[in-house]
């Protein structure tokens, strides 16, 4: 949805705008848009309202009783709606002058457009040739455009305004032409169901008028069209070698809503194309073939009896014939996946003594002199370790002096620091076990 | 027109067309005149693809209504006869077909009236009856839905055979070739004689047929 389609959206929601309109009130902004068409009037009296009410209820819902309190009421309900404006600002302090709004005028104005406004190759010659007058007076103001100024007023609103109503001029007709063949379908249906065969020239003749109109608006579609293309286009260079985006933009604009004439002027030839030829071989095969219609009513018959006496069409039914697939090696391609990796960290082994003393030599030849305690096996040995290593080493050698040696029981072991500033619980050894 | 654009059957069998035409005739297709092209390279090798299909025991029809169609008389080409949804369906479009009102919207249906029309000519439960045989019980709202499957199922079929044209989802166009289900009541002679003629001619197969005809040619 565009941005401004969206906010309007937004707007509507938020206010909670709606309409609200019987066919009475239709049948009163009608009236009121005759008499100030008829009457070339700007405004319509307050009297002139309600006169114009009475005479709608005298038409659709005659009752004379209420007459002036049910058009209050209605003048209200347009008010509300913004159908209708009181342009003489007296307030209450006297009768009012009213107005229909754009709004009512283009509610009016669509239901007229139903009746009367179709496309022909009249009113599509006139409106095209308007379109490309216009045209071309607005490519000679491009080139003659000097400044911003000139741009916008000679090209980017003519551009806007008087082609852009012209051309929605067509789409209006073209819409109306939908619904006027829309109209001739029934026609020819109801022609069809009430008089049967003797309504087939008829059909015929329907068909024909209809289909020469649209090859007729289609040709002339074509060539206008191509030509008003034209003419945008060499605007729209003009504009942008000026470096106007504004004038080249609405050119654009134009341009598309053209290229949308063009191809609903394809796409109801094809579509009647398709109608016209359906209908010609109805004519042909069922209404010709069957003036006193009774083939239907016959097939009623047969449907109704088909149960009790039933009957099948056969028909051929070959299996499709096999295409057998080329010979392919077949290539197995393995999965992607990441590499496999061994997510777990091998152990490594590290020694205490990786600076190459041998800890057990140290150690038992600290025994081999008898030591009291186990912190003079430790000040023996540490000092010939890396300082790195030796709060590590200092358990190993503890656990290689409880080999060696027996340790004396006593009720209270002592705090003793050791080389390299750590402090051990230590034990008496007993010197004699030492081997 | 024929000597023009074909001379021999062999430019007709080498023509790009051919196998897509030949492939959907051989599985039952009506090629129908709308079909412009289709039904024009039918026109045109009419009097080659006459003898060619006869060499399968085949006829290659045209039927005056603007359509084509083969039928397989003899056992060179496997034939099935149509389900009794499809036949139920197919009248009751036939007669779609033959009502002005449908020329108003140019033979184009919603698959939902097709539903109510039969409904309407046979009434609800014996349409059931008909395409539901096996169910015995029936909840009514089931029942009416596996209808309404039943008829979308025979619908998609017809329009594999050509009967009708699927438009969209939901609305199908209705073919000439419909007019195939009238065949018994269209000429003047009694039905039972045009059926019997029918029959005759490998074009229909009476319910007192042998059942199992499909299951024997499939055999063959």
């Amino acid at each position: 949805m565009a941005v401004d389609s969206a906010r309007l959206v937004a707007s509507l929601h938020h206010s909670g705008a709606k309409l609200e309109l019987k066919t009475i009130d239709l049948c009163f902004l009608a009236a009121l848009h005759g008499r100030e068409n008829d009457e070339g009037l700007t405004s319509i009296g307050d009297e002139e309202v309600v006169e114009v009410f009475a005479q709608v209820c005298e038409l659709v819902e005659p009752d004379p009783d209420n007459v002036r309190r049910r058009a209050t009421n209605a003048i209200q309900r347009l008010r509300d709606q913004k159908l209708l404006a009181r342009i003489d600002g007296a307030g209450l302090v006297r009768a009012g002058d009213y107005h229909l709004t754009a709004l009512a005028t283009g509610i009016v104005e669509y239901f007229l457009a139903d009746e009367h406004d179709v496309l022909t190759r009249e009113s599509l010659g006139l409106l095209t040739g308007e379109v490309i007058a216009n045209l071309a007076k607005i490519e000679r103001s491009a080139r003659e455009a000097a400044s911003p100024q000139q741009w916008d007023e000679c090209v980017a609103l003519p551009l806007r305004i008087t082609i852009r109503d012209l051309v929605t001029g067509i789409d209006r007709r073209q819409r109306g032409l939908e619904r006027q063949q829309e109209a001739l379908q029934a026609r020819i249906s109801d022609l069809l169901e009430m008089d049967w065969f003797a309504s087939v020239r008829r059909c015929e003749a329907l068909l024909e008028e209809t289909a020469s109109t649209l090859a007729e608006l289609k040709t002339v579609l074509l060539e206008r069209t191509h030509q008003m293309q034209g003419l945008l286009q060499d605007i729209e260079q003009r504009a942008q070698d000026g470096a106007q985006p504004e004038a080249a933009q609405a050119a654009r604009d134009v341009a598309s809503q053209l290229d949308r004439l063009g191809a609903w002027g394809s796409a109801r030839q094809q579509a009647w194309s398709e109608y016209y030829q359906y209908v010609h071989g109805y004519l042909r095969d069922v209404v010709r073939l069957d003036p006193e219609r009774a083939l239907s009513e016959r097939l009623r018959g047969q449907l109704a009896t088909w149960v009790e006496d039933r009957f099948f069409l056969l028909v051929p039914d070959t299996e499709p014939m096999r295409v057998l697939r080329e010979v392919d090696a077949h290539v197995e391609r393995p999965p992607v996946v990441r590499p496999r990796r061994d997510r777990e960290t091998p152990l490594e082994r590290v020694s205490s003594d990786a600076d190459g003393a041998d800890l057990e030599a140290l150690v038992r030849g600290s025994l081999a002199r008898s030591p009291d305690t186990l912190a003079c096996v430790l000040r023996e040995t540490l000092p010939a370790l890396d300082e790195e290593r030796r709060y590590l080493a200092i358990g190993e050698i503890a656990a290689l002096v409880a080999e060696h040696t027996t340790g004396q029981p006593s009720e209270e072991r002592a705090w003793v620091t050791v080389p390299g500033g750590f402090e051990i619980e230590d034990w008496r050894l007993r010197t004699e076990d030492a081997r | 027109m024929n000597g023009e654009r074909f001379h021999r059957l062999e430019e007709v069998v080498s023509d790009p067309l051919f196998a897509e035409i030949d492939t959907g005739l051989r599985q039952g297709r009506h090629v129908n005149r709308h079909e412009t092209e289709q039904y024009g390279f039918l026109r045109d090798a009419q009097a080659h693809l006459e003898g060619f299909y006869r060499q399968y025991d085949c006829e290659l029809r045209h039927a005056g209504d603007g359509f084509f169609y083969l039928v397989a008389n003899g056992d060179r080409l496997r034939r099935r006869r149509l389900t009794i949804a499809e036949m139920l369906v197919g009248q009751a479009l036939t007669l779609m077909y033959l009502d002005p009102q449908t020329v108003r919207s140019g033979g184009v249906i919603a698959s939902a009236q097709v539903v109510q029309r039969l409904e309407a000519l046979m009434g609800r439960d014996r349409l059931v009856a008909e395409l539901l045989p096996q169910r015995k019980r029936r909840d009514e709202r089931v029942a009416h839905d596996t209808v309404r499957e039943e008829i979308a199922k025979a619908l998609r079929a017809l329009a594999g055979l050509g009967f009708v044209h699927a438009a969209d989802a939901r609305r199908v166009r209705l073919r000439p070739a419909l007019l195939r289900f009238a065949e018994p009541i269209r000429g003047l002679e009694d039905r039972r004689e045009a059926l019997s003629r029918l029959i005759a001619e490998g074009v229909v197969e009476r319910d007192d047929a042998d059942e199992t005809h499909e299951s024997v040619e499939e055999e063959a």
